[in-house]
C-alpha cells in the first residue's frame, strides 16, 4: 500500500482504481483499440478466445513486472529493444508450454501465440505505464488489461461461435432449426461483430459521460 | 561509463539471460513436445488402419511417408500412408490407411490444415467428408462427384464426395491422395516395399 504521504506526492490512482480501469475506462480492445489483429483472428471459438486471452496475459503480466523492476538500468535509446527482447522470450516460453501440454490448442491458434510478441497492448502497456511506474502499480495494471482483454475475446467470440457453430464452448447451444451463419466464422464476421461492439462501447459511454456531466452541473 | 557502452552492456545481458531461459525451456519441454507429435502419429496410423498393435515406417521422402500397419500376430494388415500437399490456404497434412495389395483404402483422416474455418475445414468433418472416404477402390485414380452426394449410395467405388461451398479443398485432398497413390504403386513396382507381405505369410 502506498503511505498518505507518498500519496499527497503523487496525486496518482488507488490500486483498485489501477485495476478497475483495464476493465471497461481504459479497457484494451473496446477503448484504447489496442491488439486488435489476434482479437479479430482468434475469436471464432470461445476455447480459443481463452487461450489467447490468457497467454497474452501471461506475456504482459510477467514483462510488465520484468521491464518495471530493470527499467532505471536501461538507457532510453534501447528501451524498445530491451522491451521487445523481454517479450519475445516470455512469448516464446507460453508458445513452447501450449505446444507441450495443450497441443490441439497450440495447434488450433497457430502462428497467433508468436505474433504476441508484436500485440501492441504489451508494447503499449511498457511504453506507458511499466517504464514510469512502480513494480507493484505496473503488476496491478497489467492484471487489470488483461482481465480487459480477456472480457473483450470473450464476449466476441462468444457471439461469433454462438452464431457462427450454433455451440459455446463445444456444447451445442441452439437449436435443430438454427442454420450456422459461416460469416461469422470468416473474417468478415470477425470485423462486423467488432464494429457492432466498439458502436455499443461509444453509445454506452456517451450515455454515462451526459449523467455524470448532468450531476456536477 | 559512456552512453554507448551502456547500451551495448545492458542489450547484451538482457539478451545472454533471454536467451538462458529460452534454452532451459526450449530443453524442459523438448521431449514433450516430440513425444506429442509421434503420438498423434501413432494415434492416426491406427485410426486408418483398424487392428494395429506395431507399426514401423517403411519409406520416408519429403511429404511422404510409408508405415506398416501389423497386428500381435505380426499379419501386415494394411499400410498407412502419411502425405502432405498444398490445400486451398495452407499445406494439408493427412493419412490414410490401404490394405497391403493397394486397392482398398480404408479411411483417410486429417492431421493438418487451415482451410476457411466452417467451409473448407469441413475435410476433417466425419459426416461430411471423411465417411466418404471409407472402402475406395484405389486400383485407379479416385475421381470426386459433383455436385455434392446426399448419400453413400450415390457415389460409386471410386468416387469421393465433394463438400458443398469447399470444392477446392475437397479437391486438393483428392489430388494429394492421388499423386500418393502414383507414387505409392511406382515404388511398389520398384520393389522399395512389399517385400514384408511375403513374410508374414
Amino acid at each position: 500500500m502506498v503511505s498518505s504521504e507518498a500519496r499527497k506526492k503523487m496525486p496518482t490512482k488507488s490500486i483498485a482504481q489501477e485495476y478497475i480501469k483495464g476493465l471497461w475506462k481504459e479497457n484494451p480492445v473496446f477503448r484504447q483499440l489496442l491488439g486488435l489483429c489476434p482479437t479479430l483472428a482468434v475469436s471464432n471459438a470461445v476455447i480459443n478466445g481463452i487461450a489467447m486471452g490468457l497467454a497474452t496475459s501471461f506475456v504482459l503480466i510477467f514483462s510488465s513486472v520484468v521491464v518495471a523492476s530493470i527499467k532505471k538500468l536501461i538507457p532510453s535509446q534501447v528501451r524498445i529493444a530491451c522491451y521487445i527482447v523481454i517479450i519475445a522470450t516470455f512469448v516464446t516460453m507460453a508458445d513452447r508450454f501450449l505446444q507441450a501440454f495443450f497441443p490441439p490448442i497450440s495447434k488450433s491458434l497457430g502462428p497467433y501465440i508468436p505474433l504476441i510478441v508484436v500485440n501492441c497492448i504489451i508494447l503499449g502497456r511498457q511504453e506507458a505505464f511499466s517504464s514510469k511506474n512502480s513494480v507493484s502499480r505496473s503488476l496491478i495494471d497489467a492484471l487489470g488489461m488483461s482481465t480487459g482483454f480477456i472480457i473483450a475475446l470473450l464476449i466476441l467470440s462468444s457471439i461469433r461461435e454462438i452464431l457462427g457453430a450454433g455451440t459455446f464452448l463445444g456444447h451445442q447451444v441452439m437449436g435443430a432449426w438454427f442454420k450456422p451463419w459461416i460469416i461469422m466464422m470468416l473474417p468478415p464476421g470477425a470485423f462486423m461483430t467488432l464494429g457492432i461492439l466498439l458502436a455499443l462501447a461509444l453509445f454506452i459511454e456517451s450515455k454515462t459521460k451526459k449523467k455524470t456531466v448532468k450531476r456536477t452541473v | 561509463m559512456s552512453l554507448s557502452s551502456r547500451m551495448i552492456i545492458v542489450l547484451t545481458s538482457v539478451g545472454i539471460i533471454s536467451g538462458g531461459f529460452l534454452v532451459s525451456v526450449g530443453h524442459l519441454t523438448k521431449d514433450r513436445i516430440a513425444q506429442n507429435k509421434q503420438m498423434q502419429i501413432e494415434d492416426a496410423i491406427v485410426s486408418v488402419v483398424p487392428g494395429t498393435s506395431s507399426s514401423q515406417k517403411l519409406y520416408e521422402e519429403k511429404d511422404f511417408i510409408i508405415y506398416t500397419g501389423k497386428d500381435n500376430n505380426g499379419n501386415l494388415l494394411g499400410y498407412a500412408i502419411y502425405t502432405s500437399g498444398t490445400g486451398f490456404q495452407d499445406k494439408i497434412e493427412l493419412m490414410y490407411g490401404i490394405n497391403p495389395s493397394l486397392t482398398i483404402i480404408n479411411c483417410l483422416t486429417i492431421l493438418e490444415q487451415k482451410e476457411t474455418p466452417g467451409l473448407g475445414a469441413k475435410i476433417t468433418d466425419k459426416e461430411s467428408f471423411l465417411i466418404y472416404w471409407e472402402n475406395r477402390d484405389s486400383s485407379g485414380s479416385l475421381s470426386l462427384h459433383k455436385p455434392a452426394a446426399t448419400s453413400l449410395e450415390e457415389l460409386s467405388q471410386a468416387e469421393i464426395n465433394t463438400i458443398t461451398g469447399a470444392t477446392i479443398s475437397s479437391e486438393k485432398v483428392l489430388q494429394i491422395v492421388n499423386l500418393s497413390l502414383e507414387q505409392l504403386r511406382s515404388l511398389k513396382k520398384d520393389g522399395k516395399f512389399g517385400s514384408e507381405e511375403k513374410d508374414a505369410n
